[in-house]
């Protein structure tokens, strides 16, 4: 029954933007970040960990596909592909050195190992054009033994093969969270002592967790680079980072469909708000200050409550853990 | 050889002000078992304060002395009005909330002074450098370690030898048994912030005439800090001491050897320190 609500939202939503917006790269961009925020989702809704570091996975995706497509003759889907797996091999890595940690520790891991992919990024020029980011990167149509399928000229044209990708991975998440596998995660986030002391492998479930997060998140880097044609060291930054927690976090951690409503709310923002007001992060920052301090389940929350309140059921579902701890 | 020397007596100038930038963050989490994401904004406003101030005709000296109280103060008001009520909520609500005041404090700056960095003159006095034979030194940098070290001091003497410090490390073990002892807990949570917010305050106006002021200073200076207390293990003073120094050396020789990987061999010392030691330097087992 939830399940179908979300996907119902989903497609809803993809639907929706091209009869609301003008610009079709907007629309992909507002796609491609909520696939990211569903790499952070997984970790933070799904198994209660918090990662400072998916700006690397969005980085690195964005430099392989800007390698691929511009000195290599692989096809698109391939070079896709390709960020996919060096995503979340990327994360297998980080992932066996962080996981080993627990709570803040490893949230001030995350946040160092996205600070050392900066760093590298920056001192291998010769691989990611360094301060100059990879240029020029083609946005090559779809297409099968020489047959172009889908061409990828324009923005709206690129938003339809994103907004495939997109589908195809949301529906994907939704089988993974609500399957066994999924259910386990869930366990670790509530009660990590129990999960390991009915037997569960925490640590191997965390990584492969991780692993996943990463490989969503690369694609999500690889479509952006397609999209505005280079790969900069920003997409490196810390502030990639921290703009894909936030957009979880504002969306509402724990539910796929929330992810979406996140990057949503802020891309439509940005767009709106960075030419009334350069500063407009500022509010932002309020933002999460509020949620932290009372709206702990994001936008999905209020949006539920809300809905709840005119069907005239007062219910909570309570999607995230509130659990009250005496100082 | 002499380059590697003056090389590692650099790396303990940089290694000292990243111990004073630790230091705050350590006894912070050791009390209130709270990770202060907004810990680089503190040192960010330590900064931009004393440039502001000294544009203002202020010393340096009157800076050194006003600025960290003036940053204590917004790190008190912060803590008594927003972060007290997050202390029962789970961690990551602590991290949330201290990055939404990061990003807040880090835009009214940019509002204030812009995007743009500038730069901060050495104080009179401390231009141009030490000779002793052929061992040539900045005398600002000599200044700096010394500064940190007296303050290292003073800091390992409030913790180990008053009251307050009794205080803050018993906190560190139970804080409700402080609290039944009749101590005011959430007072020193206030103080003990307040003081982290000054540590790193001074951290950032020792650091502005060498590095100048940027507004994202901030967010370096924060993953700086924790790749010291990850290194030297977290809540521990010597650990941020031993870990500053190490981070700062293997930085400043580094920028010798590979210039333009030298930020980046910190964060891989800091890996193979976790591989070797996964609590830190001097953290506990466990």
């Amino acid at each position: 029954m939830r399940r179908n609500i979300d996907i119902a939202v989903a497609l809803g939503i993809v639907v929706a933007l091209p009869l609301l917006l003008s610009s079709g790269s907007l629309a992909s961009e507002v796609l491609i970040y909520a696939l990211a925020v569903l790499g952070c989702n997984l970790l933070l809704g799904y198994t209660g960990l918090l990662s400072f570091g998916q700006g690397i996975f969005f980085g690195l995706g964005s430099y392989t596909i800007g390698l691929m497509l511009t000195r290599t003759g692989l096809p698109m889907p391939l070079a896709l592909v390709a960020s996919i797996i060096l995503g979340g091999l990327a994360a297998g890595l980080v992932g066996i050195v962080s996981i080993r940690q627990k709570g803040t520790y490893f949230v001030m891991l995350t946040l160092a190992f996205a600070q050392m992919f900066y760093f590298l990024a920056y001192s291998v020029p010769s691989l990611t054009g360094g301060d100059n980011g990879l240029l020029n990167i083609p946005r090559p149509p779809l297409s099968a033994f020489g047959v172009v399928l889908w061409d990828n000229t324009t923005a709206w044209q690129f938003y339809a093969m994103v907004a495939v990708i997109f589908l195809l991975v949301f529906v994907a998440l939704h089988r993974v969270t609500t399957s066994i596998f999924g259910r386990t995660l869930l366990a670790i986030r509530d009660n990590e002592v129990r999960a390991s002391a009915i037997g569960y492998n925490v640590p191997r479930f965390k990584l492969l967790a991780f692993v996943l997060s990463g490989a969503v998140t690369a694609l999500a880097g690889a479509l952006n680079a397609m999209m505005v044609g280079v790969a900069p060291l920003a997409n490196a930054e810390f502030h990639v980072s921290e703009m894909i927690l936030v957009m979880t976090v504002i969306g509402g951690a724990g539910n796929l469909a929330a992810s979406l409503i996140g990057a949503l709310f802020y891309v439509l923002a940005a767009d709106w708000l960075s030419t009334l007001w350069p500063r407009w992060l500022m509010l932002l920052g309020v933002l999460l200050v509020v949620i932290s301090l009372g709206m702990q389940r994001g936008l999905w929350g209020l949006i539920e409550d809300g809905f709840l309140a005119l069907t005239g059921r007062f219910k909570r579902t309570g999607e995230i853990r509130v659990e009250e701890k005496q100082v | 050889m002499s380059v590697y020397l003056l090389q590692t007596v650099n790396g303990v100038g940089i290694g000292m002000l990243y111990f004073l930038l630790a230091v705050g963050l350590s006894i912070v989490f050791g009390l209130l078992r709270f990770v202060n994401f907004a810990h680089g904004v503190f040192y960010l406003l330590g900064a931009y304060f004393c440039f502001e101030a000294v544009r203002q005709g202020m010393s340096f000296w009157a800076a050194l002395l006003v600025v960290p109280l003036f940053v204590a103060a917004v790190g008190w008001v912060a803590e008594k009005t927003l972060l007290r009520h997050v202390y029962a909520k789970p961690h990551e609500f602590h991290i949330l909330i201290t990055v939404g005041v990061a990003l807040i404090i880090q835009e009214l700056v940019i509002v204030q002074w812009g995007p743009l960095g500038d730069s901060v003159a050495v104080p009179t006095g401390l231009e141009g450098v030490v000779m002793w034979g052929d061992f040539i030194y900045p005398k600002y940098r000599l200044f700096v370690i010394g500064v940190t070290a007296g303050l290292a001091v003073l800091l390992w003497w409030v913790l180990e030898g008053t009251r307050l410090g009794s205080a803050v490390r018993a906190g560190s073990e139970s804080p409700e048994m402080v609290s039944l002892l009749g101590i005011n807990v959430f007072r020193l949570f206030s103080l003990v912030f307040a003081l982290g917010a000054a540590t790193a305050a001074i951290a950032g106006v020792l650091a502005a005439p060498i590095r100048g002021v940027e507004p994202f200073m901030g967010i370096e200076a924060l993953a700086v800090a924790f790749v010291v207390v990850v290194v030297g293990g977290l809540g521990s003073f010597t650990g941020a001491l031993v870990g500053g120094i190490l981070i700062g050396v293997v930085q400043s020789v580094m920028s010798t050897l590979w210039p333009e990987g030298a930020r980046l061999m910190i964060y891989v010392a800091m890996a193979a320190v976790l591989l070797l030691r996964p609590n830190g330097l001097l953290g506990k087992g466990g």
